[in-house]
């Protein structure tokens, strides 16, 4: 186990930056998620700290060890790639233990190693299959396999998870999770789903442009996004966006006139675009009058989208609701419901 | 009503294919059926379907007039050598290509395919002066060396990068980041999974060697030293006419070992195509 330490990490392709100085922290045993939208440059920064990818410049340090000009083999690092890259000619056992074969391991201590992965991940049974006579998950447990029976310092997932179903990827969700619990091993997790990031994640990198927008435990990040670009990727539905003038504690725009208690009374008029999380609308609050346009009810809550002179915005509510289309609802915010962003630097105004 | 359709469909389909058979069977029931005619009845009109009478001493006749038997092994060895080094060079060469990303590696390659333009025939003069200059002629080395290094090979370099440039580059991240180097991944991961293309190039390689008729009448000429297909048009009489029935017999005994790798390597010939995206 190690930490991971990037320090003004920058990618090049040609004249083209995609990495643009990327500073990140991964302490010893931590689970680190980089989550992004796709084209961010998630991948290739996972892909540059496994040593596939070159740096253009900066520090890459693991376990107090520079590896920038380091070959993948010696990074002491091991990989789960997103469609498992299982050895197709080989059997889930020779896969597994191949990585050891190759470094000189004798074939006790091989077998022994496997023997001890595949009962961690139920596998025993399967060790004489080969990869095409898995189902998905079976192949995703095998990938695991082959990384954790080295005993690397560090794991690297690239969206392991996006070739599943929904279900199955609920369940291997928590055995990844259940994995970093038992084995402790530093682990840098890519994945475009924020539903992933935050049910999985000890830390968050969220990234946008090649650029990290915000780095933060996963319940701090939903709570106090540092921009608007994080306070509309984390969370599901997004985040509304209202642009508005804030006076004198109250916030104002076509339809709203909300009281806003974190803003001091005496706060002279400024612009500010207002974020409000779907499930903080309250039904028969204050502060907002709009005109349901949908009602999605999807059992356990409904899905209620709103239509005000100039935005739509997006309600999600525990009850189920009798609204029709066309109906005129009141609304308000919860407590702290609403967060602030300068419209010019999008960044999040206290 | 659909399985009605279905059923008179397929009986259509067979019966076309049937009728399409014809041309490709034909020649080889009469090459097999005149090998053991008597020579007058070789072209009697109508033909027979059965010989009247069968003459298997054509086939001994086959190896009295000629060293057959050593040229069946000369052929044999021959294919047998430039099939190997065809798989050794081709894969070599197609998984660079493919994979590895080096200056001008794209115009190299262009270069090479153009080799595929040019004909044996506007080759076969200059080589012929080159392998005098070495010494090699009615020897075997030609029938070796042009193949292994020549149009035959690029063709088999390009089946086998269109294969490798579709393997998954993941499978090699993986094996390098399992701590393997270049030439243990082609060996070990690469070369493996190869395998239907690798069959389609041994079949082609061992075909055209085997058939190969161009090379063999320019740079040998002592029988002992002949290919088969050389061989075949030594079957004459004194006055230069062929001698139909013992060149039929010699002609279905060079056919065999073809026949059979075709059809022993028919599903592997046709996955290794599919594989390389060349599928008609």
């Amino acid at each position: 186990m190690a930490n991971v330490t990037l320090s003004q990490i920058k990618k090049k392709y040609g004249n083209t930056p995609v990495i643009h100085g990327v500073d990140i922290e991964a302490a010893d045993g931590e689970f680190v998620v980089l989550v992004g939208p796709s084209g961010c440059g998630k991948s290739t920064l996972l892909r540059m700290i496994a040593g596939l990818e070159t740096i253009s410049s900066g520090t890459l340090t693991i376990g107090n060890r520079v590896v920038n000009d380091l070959d993948p083999k010696d990074r002491d690092i091991a990989m789960v790639f997103q469609n498992y890259a299982l050895y197709p000619h080989m059997t889930v056992e020779t896969n597994m233990g191949f990585s050891l074969e190759h470094r000189g391991g004798s074939k006790s201590q091989i077998a022994e190693r496997v023997k001890w992965a595949a009962e961690i991940l139920d596998l025993s049974n399967l060790l004489m299959r080969y990869p095409r006579q898995l189902s998905g998950g079976q192949r995703q447990r095998v990938a695991m396999g082959r990384a954790i029976v080295r005993d690397p310092q560090v794991f690297l997932f690239d969206e392991p998870l996006s070739n599943l179903d929904a279900k199955l990827r609920v369940a291997m969700r928590a055995e990844i999770k259940n994995l970093h619990r038992k084995l402790k091993t530093t682990t840098i997790y890519v994945t475009h789903d924020q539903v992933e990031a935050m049910t999985m994640a000890d830390k968050i990198v969220v990234m946008n442009a090649g650029e990290v927008s915000q780095v933060g435990a996963p319940l701090d990040l939903y709570d106090r996004p540092a921009n608007r670009f994080v306070a509309g990727f984390i969370g599901s539905p997004s985040m509304n966006f209202i642009d508005g003038v804030v006076e004198n504690g109250r916030f104002t725009a076509p339809g709203i006139d909300l009281k806003i208690p974190s803003f001091t009374a005496g706060e002279t008029s400024r612009q500010l675009i207002c974020g409000i999380r779907p499930e903080h609308l309250v039904i028969g609050g204050e502060g907002i009058s709009a005109e349901v346009s949908l009602v999605e009810p999807m059992g356990s809550e409904t899905q209620v989208t709103f239509s005000l002179p100039e935005n739509t915005i997006v309600g999600v509510f525990r009850d189920r609701i009798a609204a029709k289309p066309g109906d005129v609802l009141s609304l308000g915010v919860q407590t702290d419901g609403c967060h602030f962003f300068d419209p010019l630097t999008d960044l999040r105004v206290e | 009503m659909k399985i009605d359709m279905s059923i008179r469909t397929r009986t259509m389909l067979y019966g076309l294919m049937c009728v399409l058979l014809i041309p490709f069977v034909f020649p080889t029931w009469w090459m097999v059926t005149s090998s053991v005619k008597p020579i007058s009845d070789i072209f009697a009109f109508p033909p027979d379907f059965l010989p009247r009478t069968y003459e298997w001493s054509t086939y001994q006749r086959v190896f009295e007039l000629q060293p057959f038997a050593q040229q069946y092994w000369n052929s044999g060895y021959i294919a047998a050598i430039v099939t190997a080094g065809t798989m050794i060079v081709s894969s070599l060469a197609g998984y660079a290509f493919a994979r590895i990303r080096f200056p001008g590696a794209d115009a190299i390659f262009m270069v090479v395919l153009l080799g595929l333009l040019i004909p044996a025939e506007v080759t076969i003069v200059p080589l012929f002066q080159m392998f005098n200059q070495w010494g090699m002629i009615n020897t075997h080395w030609p029938l070796i060396l042009v193949p292994v290094f020549g149009a035959p090979s690029v063709f088999s370099t390009f089946i086998m990068r269109q294969f490798f440039i579709a393997l998954p580059i993941e499978l090699e991240e993986a094996a390098r980041v399992d701590g393997l180097g270049r030439f243990t991944i082609f060996r070990k991961i690469a070369l493996p999974l190869a395998k239907p293309a690798l069959s389609a190039v041994a079949i082609f390689t061992f075909l055209h060697s085997w058939n190969l008729f161009l090379e063999p009448i320019v740079f040998i000429s002592t029988p002992e030293m002949f290919t088969l297909p050389q061989a075949l048009t030594q079957f004459t009489d004194a006055y230069g006419g062929a001698m139909w029935n013992i060149q039929l017999a010699a002609a279905t005994l060079t056919a065999l070992p073809v026949l059979i790798v075709f059809i022993v390597a028919q599903k592997q010939f046709v996955e290794g195509l599919a594989h390389t995206g060349l599928k008609g």
